[in-house]
């Protein structure tokens, strides 16, 4: 196992941050959207103004920083991203279902042990890890009290909240980004904060109970059972709750008698019949774990990622799609183009003639929009018939770097626009676009959006951040993608997955040569715009 | 004002249901031309009329509905085919455009145009004509002009937002005769114009293009004291 080894806690696909910041970068495999902050309760605008001092994003722990590191590690017919979030869609822009291990066994069996084991030796750069522990219902006053005295029930179906759970794991394997609470058990409440999460290549999912609940089990693609000998167990457990947790003897004791062992009979070990296997040992038993490993890379191998060269080969000499909008082809659209595209243009001459054409790519797009009649009384105290936008509020997204040069058309023409941020790499090795960075209204699901990006060639990267938009439950049909070139088949890989997609740009290109440049195209538009190219093109 | 009188008759209904498609390059007349209309533009032109617009709106949707005229006007301007190679060594079949034209606003809201202008083109040229109406006679008179040298070997977008009558427009255009600019080389900028106006003014220049965003019974009154804030 590459990076993850001997670290804690496991890869997994989960952060914890505010304002649906969302951080992809980091080092290596284990840090990757693994940090934590408050969540913000928006309360009056100087208490946000202080939570924002002292709510900063903190690291739970730290991002050893490889900067230096190839952003993929191959071993064995594997990539191993170890940055930015690859695909986790097909090439038709749906999600690919996540394969769902559910690890059930009794307090101490070492449930943690054997998912972790199988993280280390599925070797998948995205696997979320969801514990059961999560679940628990928030106690009364009562109860609270019974707990301190050892009395309250946590082994009993009852004591979990089955109903967040199942929706949770539902939006996980659906794609969608979710809110896990965070339980104390000290408080024996949620705490404020939340764990976001999002569906992965693999999502493990442990507890004394998982197995308990119909939905629960239809949604596992694979049930293991890890069956650890009831004395070992209760050894582990007095040892954890004594020297861990400062309880004491008797109280543990108690307790184990009282709730565990009934439990653990009377709920637990009946649903071993529902799993696929059954692990004896736990985490010692490597011959089991390599068996699932083994299936899970079957099934996975079966699902496959190379997005981009799928992309690039699907849909061509097709007519093009009713939702694209090519911006009229006047002398100016003409000759701005052949200042922008010319390599020998300097870039003085460069950012201003793709400023033009950004603002009249904007225009067009907001003409697109739903419209509405209204009556007004003019200066003259006459009545006019005239139009009023109907397309409510407006955010711009912009993906990183070359789009968020047309920002300052978009603000140039509607006032108080916002405007979110997604950051979009392609990984230089692999040719796939990487997810690393999003930062979004947290109710960006009322707004219109308009994503922004200068240049479209395989639609790799604009299908992933629609997809982002998407599991952020944006409307397919509030999305305007504006884009200055596309190619064609970028314009159909991104109808064809997203046919409500409003796409508007100002000219479209036939081909794409071997670097998924368009051609002929006009370079890399955001190398020329920031002045960041390598010294010639030549 | 006698304007008051006079009602929107003869527009067709489905001028005022949203439109599906923009309406483009709608020649009223040979060269009466409107730039393409759609809902975005006839919403910039109601908040322009509106009665309640603030200043801060009324100039930030003037400037949009301004840059819109311009940039139609300039693809009046002449160019030449012209084969460039992009960045990935391909070639594109491009088109170049060719010195020769010029602005010109009528003071001073004409002037309102010029930041359009320079928006779009960096380093043109702009003359100026400045033209007062008699109180008493209602006769225009030029009182200051001032042109590129060379004017009359060029292009002219010929700036006015507002045109009610002509008279202004037709002033304006003598003057450029008279320094050797050809009708056929004038194009009018223009935001919001009456039918009566177009007429006297394409009867008096039939060869000079007007580029105009609405042709109405009404036009808005006092745009440069709006614009300019001096009402």
């Amino acid at each position: 196992m590459v990076a993850v080894t001997g670290r804690d806690p496991p890869s997994s696909a989960s952060s914890e941050c505010s304002e649906n910041s969302e951080d992809f970068g980091g080092g290596t495999i284990d840090v990757q959207l693994e940090f934590e902050t408050k969540v913000e309760t928006p309360t009056s605008p100087s208490a946000s103004r202080n939570q924002n001092k002292t709510h900063r994003r903190e690291r739970t722990f730290s991002a050893s920083s490889n900067k230096g590191d190839p952003p993929v590690i191959r071993t064995r017919q594997r990539t191993i991203y170890t940055a930015g979030r690859p695909p986790w869609y097909d090439k038709h822009g749906q999600t690919i279902e996540p394969f769902v291990i559910g690890i059930c066994g009794g307090s101490a069996s070492g449930k943690t042990t054997v998912a972790k084991k199988i993280i280390e030796a599925l070797n998948v750069p995205w696997v979320t890890l969801l514990s059961m522990d999560s679940f628990y219902k928030v106690l009364n006053e009562d109860q609270h009290e019974q707990a301190e005295k050892n009395k309250y029930n946590f082994d009993h179906p009852d004591a979990f909240d089955f109903d967040l759970l199942i929706d949770t794991l539902k939006k996980l394997k659906e794609g969608k980004r979710v809110e896990v609470p965070v339980y104390n058990f000290v408080t024996h409440a949620r705490e404020k904060r939340f764990k976001f999460m999002y569906g992965a290549n693999v999502i493990i999912f442990e507890g004394i109970l998982c197995f308990a609940h119909k939905d629960l089990l239809d949604m596992m693609d694979m049930k293991a059972f890890i069956d650890t000998d009831s004395d070992i167990r209760l050894a582990r457990r007095l040892k954890r709750d004594i020297s861990e947790r400062g309880r004491d003897l008797i109280g543990c004791l108690s307790q184990y008698e009282r709730f565990v062992k009934p439990s653990y009979d009377l709920h637990i070990a009946p649903t071993m019949r529902h799993a696929d296997l059954v692990v004896p040992r736990g985490g010692e038993n490597t011959v089991a774990i390599d068996l699932i490993v083994h299936h899970v890379h079957a099934q996975l191998q079966a699902r496959g990622l190379k997005l981009r060269s799928a992309l690039a080969e699907i849909h061509n000499d097709q007519p093009m799609p009713t939702s694209l909008h090519i911006l009229p082809e006047t002398s100016q659209v003409r000759g701005i183009h052949t200042f922008i595209r010319n390599r020998d243009t300097d870039r003085d001459s460069f950012i201003f003639y793709s400023k033009r054409l950004m603002r009249l790519l904007i225009e067009e797009s907001l003409s697109l929009l739903p419209f509405k009649q209204i009556i007004v009384e003019t200066q003259q105290n006459l009545v006019y018939e005239g139009m009023k936008s109907g397309a409510g509020k407006i955010c711009g997204v912009s993906i990183l770097r070359a789009g968020e040069t047309m920002e300052q058309a978009l603000c140039d023409v509607l006032k108080n626009v916002r405007l979110g941020k997604i950051l979009i790499q392609t990984n230089t090795m692999t040719g796939e676009p990487e997810l690393y960075y999003l930062r979004l209204p947290k109710d960006i699901q009322d707004y219109r959006i308009f994503l922004m990006d200068a240049t479209v060639a395989t639609g790799a990267a604009s299908m992933m951040a629609i997809r982002v938009l998407l599991d952020h439950d944006v409307p397919e049909d509030n999305i305007t993608l504006c884009s200055l070139l596309m190619a064609s088949s970028g314009v159909q890989s991104i109808a064809y997955a997203f046919p409500k997609v409003q796409i508007v740009t100002t000219a479209v290109d036939p081909e794409i040569n071997d670097k998924f440049y368009i051609k002929p195209g006009i370079g890399n538009f955001g190398d020329r715009y920031f002045g960041t190219e390598a010294i010639s093109y030549s | 004002m006698p304007v008051a009188e006079v009602k929107p008759d003869v527009v067709p209904q489905e001028e005022h249901s949203p439109l599906k498609e923009p309406k483009r390059d709608v020649p009223i007349s040979n060269n009466v031309k409107l730039i393409p209309i759609t809902n975005q533009t006839r919403e910039l032109q109601t908040i322009i009329r509106e009665k309640n617009t603030s200043r801060g709106d009324f100039v930030f949707y003037a400037d949009r509905l301004i840059r819109m005229v311009v940039e139609e006007g300039l693809n009046h301007f002449p160019y030449t085919p012209q084969t460039v190679i992009t960045p990935i060594g391909a070639t594109y079949e491009g088109l170049r455009f060719v010195k020769g034209g010029c602005g010109v606003s009528i003071v001073r809201s004409g002037e309102a145009m010029e930041k359009g202008l320079r928006d779009c083109c960096r380093s043109i040229r702009i003359g100026k004509i400045l033209i007062q109406s008699n109180e008493d006679t209602h006769e225009a008179k030029v009182v200051y002009a001032k042109f590129p040298e060379d004017v009359a070997s060029r292009r002219v977008l010929l700036m006015y937002p507002i045109m009610s009558t002509g008279n202004t427009i037709i002033k304006a255009t003598r003057v450029l005769r008279d320094h050797g600019v050809k009708a056929e080389n004038i194009i009018l900028l223009n935001l919001f114009c009456t039918p009566k106006a177009v007429k006297c003014v394409t009867d008096a220049f039939p060869q000079l293009t007007i580029l105009t965003t609405e042709v109405h019974p009404v036009a808005p009154n006092h745009f440069g004291q709006k614009y300019f804030g001096t009402d």
